[in-house]
């Protein structure tokens, strides 16, 4: 039920994807940075904050604020970068979450990725809300008073704190300060919820690519210069205010929570907090779907590729036991994700998870290959199941398609062997390298096809004969392009003769040669 | 579609989504619509304390544990109070306003809003204790002009003796 949901939510995010590559390039895609793009933008909020924090007064905060917009050296404009560059972090984090949801990259290591994202949307949501007090307009009164209502029905203050919001006295300038400290010290706890956020993934991504965030930031810089904030009336605890402009991003519960009791609001909450602990155990596939990867020790040769190419640091190296004078790679399956990419990493092919590692790569081309007999001027595909290869067809524009779990995950003897049994070409249709569900597989396929990465391809394959295209889901339509253009490359080169590739299994059957000793144990 | 085409629609398409996140920045929304003003009543009131004690019966003192055998059972808290407001001669609210907390210790919190059409209205507003003994009731009978979109606060005078309306922020 819960794939279902979430296969069905993803086509439309595919088509959206696609067109956007289509209008950027895959590299500048903004839904693929959509997480480091509401990391710059909170950097520009605490930029801007700083700047702003010198001019507003706890004694008088609508005046303040008011002298602010009018009257101090670029403070309409930073007000107005501040609270677009909030509002713009906060849809970036929701478009974020919601492709890892609906990719459902929520399970094993990623669980408290995902529990802390949710941790770090709620702190920027109430960061947001602390600053609309401190405007202190009749927004910030009508977020506060509703904020009060739902803390004073839970058993908490001694004195209902709607109190100070009814008009019967004065406000507190207590309220002020607290809210001011709040305001500065919730960036504390974004920064500790971020460094966990990230905690679990190796090499994780920390800033867009310039170009975006040059665009990004520089179309907020244009709207704050072209249609700054304006001032709204101020807070008057005795006045019911008409209409004014409020911030949907961070008030867009007023209209769902005013009519409902607290308890009903604290209940949704409740559920919704449920649903969110939820979401890792209905994503997680079966054990027998997704094994986790295994090490055939007497093939591991300690070269560490497996234990690099991790993008989840699930790999260890450690001491062997069987006397060999060097380090043997461990896997933990708790923080396994099954990605395969140690498979694709590993030139003895000793690692990955059972049914895919290079052996049963191999085992299976083999067949393809005699099911699928090439012509030499024939292209043969390789595609990744979450891309737009047509792994799910088997074909791709009368091409057989051979299917791999994710790009990372294809060894190159698998190429290899493909172009040696007759094909004229291989093309490997690979998902945008930002939207891989496997954080890195596009990239270590490309430095292994072409830049020497170890599990190399070896030098004997013409390199021409081997072409890798980044098609998202919803992209067929430019793998099929892809596939067009490198069959018309394939046919200008003399026809791949068909060559005996039994050799290639004879490599990975025999024992790999014993390398230097290493002499330490490494740990990361 | 051409480079430039392509480059065309993608720059409006990034001026459309920064546009999008300005005007959502900034949708008109209104807590109370319509004109009708407020007649709010809020004060803090301490109310006293108050014990309350009925005898046992040999057989509910049998029930109790041995360490836990007492004569009486006594109920302990502050008094609540009954609030009734009428407004223009119709009753507006008529309700009992009982002491927070786990032993009903905390001081009586009085919070109500009732809508009113702009205009002059006599309220009349009467503060009561519940029970036997207890001091007097404290009153307000007044007429008060509400204004479209104000509120009218009745509130406790500073020296928590009387009832007095108000309608500036203090």
């Amino acid at each position: 039920m819960a794939h279902r949901i979430t296969d069905g939510l993803r086509q439309p995010l595919a088509r959206v994807d696609a067109a956007l590559n289509r209008l950027y390039g895959w590299r500048y895609n903004p839904l693929y940075h959509s997480g480091v793009l509401a990391a710059s933008l909170l950097a520009v909020v605490m930029l801007t904050g700083l700047y702003l924090v010198f001019f507003w007064g706890i004694s008088a905060p609508y005046a303040s604020v008011e002298h602010i917009t009018t009257r101090v050296f670029l403070g309409r404009f930073a007000r107005s970068l501040h609270r677009y560059a909030s509002d713009a972090a906060i849809a970036a984090v929701a478009v974020h979450l919601a492709r890892v949801w609906l990719q459902r990259r929520t399970w094993g290591p990623r669980v408290l990725a995902w529990l802390t994202g949710f941790l770090l949307l709620g702190t920027i949501w109430i960061f947001g809300l602390t600053g609309y007090a401190m405007v202190w307009d009749v927004q910030g009164l009508a977020l506060v008073r509703e904020g009060a209502r739902w803390l004073d029905a839970l058993p908490l203050f001694s004195e209902p704190i709607s109190r100070a919001f009814d008009g019967e006295r004065a406000m507190p300038g207590a309220f002020f300060f607290l809210n001011l400290f709040a305001h500065v010290a919730l960036p504390v706890a974004l920064g500790v919820l971020f460094w966990l956020h990230v905690s679990r993934v190796a090499r994780p991504h920390l800033l867009p690519p310039r170009g975006l965030l040059v665009a990004a930031v520089g179309l907020l810089v244009a709207a704050s210069v072209l249609l700054p904030v304006r001032m709204a009336p101020p807070a008057d605890v005795l006045a019911l205010p008409g209409a004014a402009p409020y911030d949907l991003f961070y008030a867009f519960f007023l209209p769902l929570t005013r009519g409902l009791s607290p308890w009903a609001v604290w209940l949704a909450a409740a559920a919704l907090v449920a649903a969110i602990l939820l979401v890792p155990a209905l994503t997680r596939p079966r054990v027998e779907a997704r094994p986790p990867s295994v090490v055939d020790e007497r093939s591991c040769t300690g070269c560490e590729q497996c234990w690099l190419d991790c993008p989840y640091e699930a790999i260890r190296m450690v001491e062997r036991t069987d006397g060999r004078p060097y380090l043997v790679a461990r896997v933990d399956p708790t923080l396994c994700t099954s990605c395969g990419i140690c498979a694709g990493s590993c030139a003895p092919m000793g690692v990955g998870p059972p049914g895919r590692t290079g052996k049963d790569q191999l085992a299976a081309a083999r067949r393809f290959a005699a099911a699928h007999p090439a012509g030499g001027r024939d292209v043969v595909v390789v595609a990744c199941r979450q891309s737009g290869g047509g792994a799910a067809a088997g074909e791709l524009d009368g091409a057989p398609v051979f299917p791999v779990s994710c790009s990372g995950n294809l060894h190159t003897s698998v190429v290899e062997l493909l172009v040696r049994s007759g094909a004229g070409g291989v093309l490997v249709v690979a998902c945008p390298p930002r939207d891989c569900w496997s954080r890195e597989g596009p990239v270590w396929l490309e430095q292994r096809l072409f830049m020497g990465r170890e599990a190399e391809l070896r030098s004997r394959v013409d390199p021409r004969r081997v072409r890798v295209v980044h098609a998202g889901e919803g992209e067929r339509a430019a793998a099929r392009a892809a596939l067009r253009a490198f069959r018309e490359e394939v046919r200008s080169l003399a026809a791949q003769a068909a060559e005996d590739p039994a050799d290639l299994e004879r490599e990975c059957a025999e024992p790999p040669p014993v390398p230097e000793p290493l002499g330490r144990l490494v740990t990361r | 579609m051409s480079g430039p085409l392509r480059a065309l629609a993608g720059l409006a398409l990034a001026a459309g989504a920064t546009l999008g996140v300005v005007g959502l920045s900034r949708v008109p929304y209104a807590e109370d619509r319509g004109a009708a003003g407020e007649l709010r009543l809020a004060w803090r009131w301490k109310s006293e304390r108050v014990r309350q004690c009925r005898k046992l019966s040999p057989a509910e003192v049998a029930k109790l544990p041995a360490h836990m055998r007492r004569a009486e059972d006594c109920q302990r808290g502050l008094r609540p109070w009954r609030l009734v407001v009428a407004v223009d001669g119709g009753a507006a609210s008529d309700d009992t306003i009982r002491a927070r907390g786990a032993e009903s210790d905390r001081p009586l919190f009085v919070f109500r809003r009732l809508p009113l059409v702009p205009g002059s209205h006599a309220v009349r507003v009467r503060f009561s204790p519940v029970g036997e003994g207890g001091p007097a009731a404290v009153g307000l009978d007044t007429v008060v002009g509400i204004a479209a979109r104000r509120v009218v606060l009745v509130t406790m005078a500073e020296d928590t003796s009387r009832l007095v309306f108000r309608t500036a922020s203090p």
